[in-house]
């Protein structure tokens, strides 16, 4: 039977060319479009799939305004055979929630479900440039109850069944899925393909079918505005927090490295403080208040578990679980729910540090976290426990399930936030006051801009970003219910097989504890096999220094330095006093390693990279040419403001 | 259709006034006739006038041949001219001329900017039913029994080094019976069929100048929309460098700017560049400017030959169009309008041929027949030995030029001039005996990023950017040629004349000296094709959709 590949794109205007109108909400009008990067990574999965799948039929959807057709063109001139767009005025409006069931049912109707005789694969971007929620992709499959696999770097048929590498924190999974299934893939895989003038000649011709919602037959109240549980109420500019790199440029290496020294010595560019502007309030009118929650109570948590142990980000969950909790007043109730293997031992911190009742659910099979079984068990307790809020750690895991979960309590999920509260909602139109409502705050369009959106479908569903909130203050002793709760569990949920996992954490401790840690990218690899890397370290090392030098994701793809070295998403977060990047271009995936290092010095012959944007100082240059005069520098004494170990 | 293989009546490469002209006019010339052919057209700019690059003042006439009053009334010109001066620069004064140089009244012509311009034409030829294609170059002409049977585009996704990624896709083969090339100046496939059939047997080598330009923002009042000024002069030395400056005043408050340096200078150090903007210090100069902000930076070489440097037009199943033909006329430094007619007279060509089914190149010849019968010979003929007058300097040259206008073009006694191509009137380091162009120029070479810019700057003011994930689309020719005669003895002249940095010698710690290439600021001048002692180097084209994003120029 032959396969079918599809891809879901979605066009945004070209990031950089991005403004905000003065309704405080983005004008995508003047900006340039194009295929949102992720999906374009997407679609060349999709075409990889082929190769092991000559008779594939390839077909690209989407869903927006009929100027979208010129995306699903390309889209077709790189290869795909048929494009379907939804277009309907009623769509306008529509989150996440809304567009996931607009998109899947699209697919129904193409004749693409569960029961479907023929097999199919769904390849998707992570994530959009102009959402950043990551929600879609999840909402996708569970509407349409076939598995799923996000966050991915490849994906490879091996005849019947889909192996991905699923990126996960520090490290990385292979996971075997059988089809029909979603994926998101990253950009850190393939590069998209440029079109052929053939496939342009025949992109030129080719028909994108258009939908309407009646057309699908998907009722009105489900589309839009209506059908959308969330709402975005207020966008804010956010004021970067690491300012402005200094930059040497020029061609005598030595200068330029005698003017980082100068640079550094007088301290880094210094965030200014914008005061922030004080809209002009309107008055609170007098609406009577609604309480929307209908009966629903409490909070929920997740404890997700990693090697046996509650990650960090879920126990700094309860930070703004407790303050939403007394906020709420009346004894609200926070209960977190701890999913896993042999895990009992693990409720009681969790009690310790501010859950009220803790839920335990134990089943080997249980022990890694899987996206099906998880989502149907969290949907089983909120149905008995009626929550009026339930909050996620933004970890991968907490990014895919906590919108899997959403479509089954028919909610919206707000991803990735850095801020909650409790407030309320006028609505003028109907003249009332929601009240009490989450205010989920959360950054966007690429950390430009704060977003504030409310959910009116309990329970609120918000992820957490991870290190926004501080770890509750553990208290010894500190009463709480623990209850087990057994589950059965669907088979149906347990297809997709975990082969391997491999987190960067384990090894090379050097790496955690150096004050300096030497970073090579691609051409350090490639041009002098990171000598001048490691010379430099053993330079730092010779002045006193604990230093230690790792890599970029290509150089351990290269083969040039093991896995251990990496840093980045899928290898280590590292947090040094200095960290030197050389020739690093600053790949998001990287700098998502390091950009917790008290002082980013970058090296990059193309000063267009986005490293200098994560830098405190910057050299423009090749790095042959440069380090040698740095290592010249160290010799004589320079070590970047470090004190030698020795002299502690 | 076969993968990979699209067939179709004719090609056009390139999609600026000449390719556009040709495309439009056969496909009036097929809708005349009755008759139904594909005309498919390429264009290697990420949209068609991305990497349009011109002054630029036009003749308009032509566009009445070519458009319906219709089509010619909403040719969006920027504004007509009002005034029209040349003014001679000193290093520290300006002498307005109480007259036009001959050939060189503007009045009556209209500014534009020529991208502008090109995306209305495309958008024409698309109603017309010519297909366009953007963001595609072309790598390869396809041969068959040593005659041109198509083209092939660029294969994408392979590493520097030519190795398949996992992206690779093919180029695709386009078989025409009859390709136009319409490449612009110096056109890499050109340069391969002149090469191939010795179209150029006969006729003076094809010279050329670089011209940079910059796109101002100007505070109200600098300059008025539809006024022109040409300079001379300063900072060129008359004795050596041909060229001079422009300014011309867009609607909005805008400038086009710019300096144009025939590239038969023979200083290895000189920096046009640099030159350009030891001009904008010129009083006379910065006044348009000062207190505005650059929107936009380039560089374009072009031809300078004029009518015996043109080539054989033609062979079997093509034709030369535009610029890569070399129709410019000098000294009024113009070719849009004559690219244009070159275009339509392929047209004419062309559909004669199809229609007669025989593309030959004695079928064909009839394109240069209406070369030579129409206003391209006009124009042409009687300045045929203006610019080989002034290889020797401004100065004889004007005695020479002279000497031609009383004469209707010959000159008595010298006949026809030759000259030398750009590429052999270099100096080498220590034959040159001129002011080394850094003493020369003392005090005026630091640029302050607001009135003057480094190239780097204007690098990022063309928006130019290239794929890493390619091969090297300039080439040295022969690496030990090039580092033993231009690199010792001439000193690594593409360091200075490359307008975008793209050439950087690398001294290492040792002394030793090698060069290195930034491709990703290439600006497609080509001025190191040109200009590189012995072909040093050749430009290739990268992918397509590569190189500047230029919005107005």
């Amino acid at each position: 039977m032959p396969l079918t590949i599809i891809s879901l794109i979605k066009q945004v205007p070209l990031p950089s060319e991005m403004r905000m109108g003065k309704d405080g909400l983005m004008d995508r009008t003047k900006a340039k479009s194009i295929i949102n990067i992720d999906c374009s990574f997407g679609l060349e999965a999709g075409l990889q799939l082929k190769n092991k799948h000559p008779d594939a039929k390839l077909i690209v959807c989407s869903m927006g305004p009929p100027s979208f057709k010129v995306s699903l063109k390309k889209a077709i001139a790189m290869g795909y055979d048929e494009a379907y767009l939804l277009s309907d005025r009623k769509l306008g409006g529509s989150d996440t929630y809304a567009t996931g069931l607009a998109l899947s049912l699209m697919l129904k109707h193409l004749g693409f479900s569960k029961d479907s005789m023929e097999p199919f694969v769904i390849v998707a971007g992570r994530q959009t440039s102009d959402g950043d929620t990551a929600h879609v992709p999840s909402q996708v499959a569970e509407n349409l109850h076939i598995p799923q696999a996000t966050f991915l770097e490849t994906a490879e048929s091996d005849g019947t069944h889909i192996v991905v590498k699923r990126i996960i924190e520090g490290g990385y999974r292979i996971m075997r899925l059988p089809m029909p299934c979603v994926l998101s893939l990253t950009t850190t895989g393939i590069h998209p393909r440029r079109p052929s003038l053939y496939g342009a000649v025949k992109a030129r011709s080719a028909e994108v079918t258009v939908f309407g919602v009646d057309e699908l037959g998907i009722p009105q109240d489900k589309v839009g505005v209506s059908g959308s549980p969330t709402i975005v109420v207020r966008v804010a500019n956010i004021v970067s927090d690491r300012a402005l790199v200094k930059m040497s440029k020029g061609l005598d290496a030595k200068a330029l490295v005698e003017g980082m020294v100068k640079d550094i010595a007088a301290g880094k560019n210094c965030v200014e403080k914008k005061e922030k502007k004080v809209g002009r309030k309107k008055e609170r009118p007098d609406y009577p208040e609604v309480d929307f929650r209908n009966g629903y109570r409490g909070i929920l948590t997740w404890a997700e578990i990693v090697r046996g142990k509650i990650i960090r980000p879920s126990l700094e969950l309860l930070t703004p679980a407790r303050e939403l909790a007394s906020a709420l007043g009346n004894e609200t109730k926070v209960t977190t729910l701890l999913i896993g293997n042999d895990v009992d031992g693990l409720a009681t911190t969790l009690i310790e540090h501010g859950s009220d009742e803790v839920i335990v659910v134990n089943d080997k099979r249980l022990e890694e976290f899987l996206v099906m079984p998880f989502a149907t068990i969290f949907a089983g307790v909120i149905g008995d426990l009626k929550p009026e809020i339930a909050l996620f750690p933004a970890t991968t895991a907490g990014r895919e399930l906590a919108p899997r979960i959403s479509v089954k309590t028919h909610g919206g999920v707000t991803a990735d936030c850095t801020g909650l509260e409790i407030g309320e909602y006028i609505d003028r139109k109907n003249k009332q006051i929601f009240k009490p409502i989450l205010e989920s705050h959360r950054p966007t369009y690429g950390e430009s801009k704060l977003a504030t959106i409310l959910g009116f479908v309990c329970p609120q569903i918000s992820t957490a970003r991870a290190g926004t909130f501080a770890v509750p203050e553990r208290r010894e002793g500190r009463g709480g219910i623990i209850s087990q709760r057994r589950v059965d569990l669907d088979e149906e949920d347990l297809k997709v097989e975990i082969i391997e996992t491999v987190r960067g954490e384990a090894g090379l401790q050097s790496l955690f504890e150096a004050d300096i840690i030497v970073s090579g990218g691609r051409s350090a690899g490639e041009i002098d096999n990171l000598s001048l890397v490691k010379e430099l370290v053993q330079a730092l090392r010779r002045q006193g220094v604990r230093a230690e030098w790792a890599v970029s994701r290509p150089l351990v793809d290269g083969g040039y330095a093991e896995y251990a070295r990496q840093i980045g998403q899928t290898g280590k977060t590292v947090r040094p006093k200095v960290y030197i990047a050389v020739a690093i271009s600053g790949a998001i995936q990287h700098v998502a390693g390091m950009k917790e290092s008290e002082m980013i010095v970058a090296i990059d012959h193309n000063s267009k990279a986005s490293i200098f944007s994560h830098s405190d100082f910057g050299i423009v240059g090749e790095y042959e040419d440069i380090l040698p005069e740095l290592i010249e520098k160290v010799d004589s004494g320079f070590t970047f403001g470090i004190e030698a170990e020795k002299s502690r | 259709m076969q993968k990979n293989t699209i067939v179709t009546d004719v090609f056009i490469v390139g999609a600026g006034p000449s390719g556009l002209a040709a495309a439009i006019h056969l496909a009036d010339k097929f809708k005349e006739k009755g008759e139904e052919r594909r005309i498919l057209l390429i264009e290697k700019g990420s949209t068609v006038g991305a990497h349009i690059l011109s002054g630029a003042v036009i003749k308009p006439e032509v566009f009445k041949d070519l458009l319906s009053d219709e089509e010619f009334n909403k040719l969006p010109f920027d504004s007509e001219i009002i005034s029209d001066k040349t003014v001679k620069l000193s290093e520290n004064g300006a002498l307005t001329l109480p007259f036009h140089p001959p050939y060189m009244n503007n009045m009556g012509n209209r500014i534009a900017l020529l991208g502008r311009i090109c995306k209305y034409l495309a958008s024409i030829a698309e109603k017309k039913g010519v297909e366009i294609y953007t963001g595609f170059s072309a790598s390869e002409v396809l041969y068959e029994d040593n005659k041109v049977v198509g083209v092939k585009t660029i294969d994408t996704g392979v590493d520097r080094h030519g190795n398949k990624l996992k992206n690779f896709q093919e180029g695709t083969s386009v078989r025409a019976n009859i390709v136009i090339f319409a490449e612009g100046t110096c056109g890499s496939l050109t340069k391969t069929l002149i090469r191939r059939f010795n179209l150029d047997s006969g006729r003076n080598p094809q010279i050329y100048s670089l011209a940079i330009k910059e796109l101002w923002s100007v505070p109200e009042g600098n300059i008025k929309a539809g006024r022109v000024f040409h300079t001379f002069g300063y900072p060129l030395n008359s004795n050596e460098e041909f060229g001079g400056g422009f300014i011309y005043g867009l609607k909005g408050n805008k400038a086009a700017i710019g300096l144009v340096v025939g590239l038969d200078f023979v200083d290895p150090a000189f920096d046009i560049h640099a030159a350009m903007q030891v001009w904008k210090q010129h009083p006379k100069v910065s006044g348009f400017i000062e207190g505005g902000r650059v929107l936009e930076c380039g560089a374009k070489t072009l031809p300078e030959g004029g009518y015996l440097a043109i080539p054989k037009l033609y062979g079997d199943n093509f034709m030369i169009v535009g610029d890569s033909g070399g129709f410019v006329a000098m000294p009024a430094l113009k070719g849009v309008h004559l690219a244009v007619a070159s275009g339509m007279c392929a047209a004419k060509a062309a559909a004669l041929a199809l229609g007669k089914n025989d593309t030959s190149g004695s079928q064909l010849a009839y394109y240069e027949e209406l070369v030579q019968g129409g206003r391209i010979r006009d124009e042409l003929y009687p300045v045929r030995n203006f610019r080989q007058s002034f290889t020797g300097g401004m100065v004889s040259g004007t005695l020479k030029f002279g000497v031609q206008l009383v004469t209707g073009g010959s000159l008595p006694i010298l006949g026809n001039l030759t000259t030398e191509p750009d590429n052999k009137t270099l100096k080498k380091t220590d034959e040159y005996t001129g002011k080394p162009f850094k003493e020369r120029f003392a005090g005026k070479l630091e640029f302050d990023k607001k009135l003057t810019l480094d190239k780097v700057t204007a690098v990022f003011y063309s928006k130019a950017n290239h794929d890493e994930e390619q091969i090297v689309h300039l080439v040295i020719n022969d690496k030990e040629t090039f580092t033993r005669i231009n690199m010792r003895e001439y000193g690594t002249p593409c360091q200075y004349f490359c307008p975008a940095e793209v050439y950087e010698v690398h001294v290492d710690r040792e002394g030793r000296e090698s060069l290195r290439i930034h491709a990703e600021n290439c600006l497609h001048c080509k001025t190191c094709d040109i200009k590189s002692p012995l072909d040093g180097i050749t430009w290739m084209t990268p992918y397509g959709g590569d190189g500047p994003e230029y919005v107005n120029m």
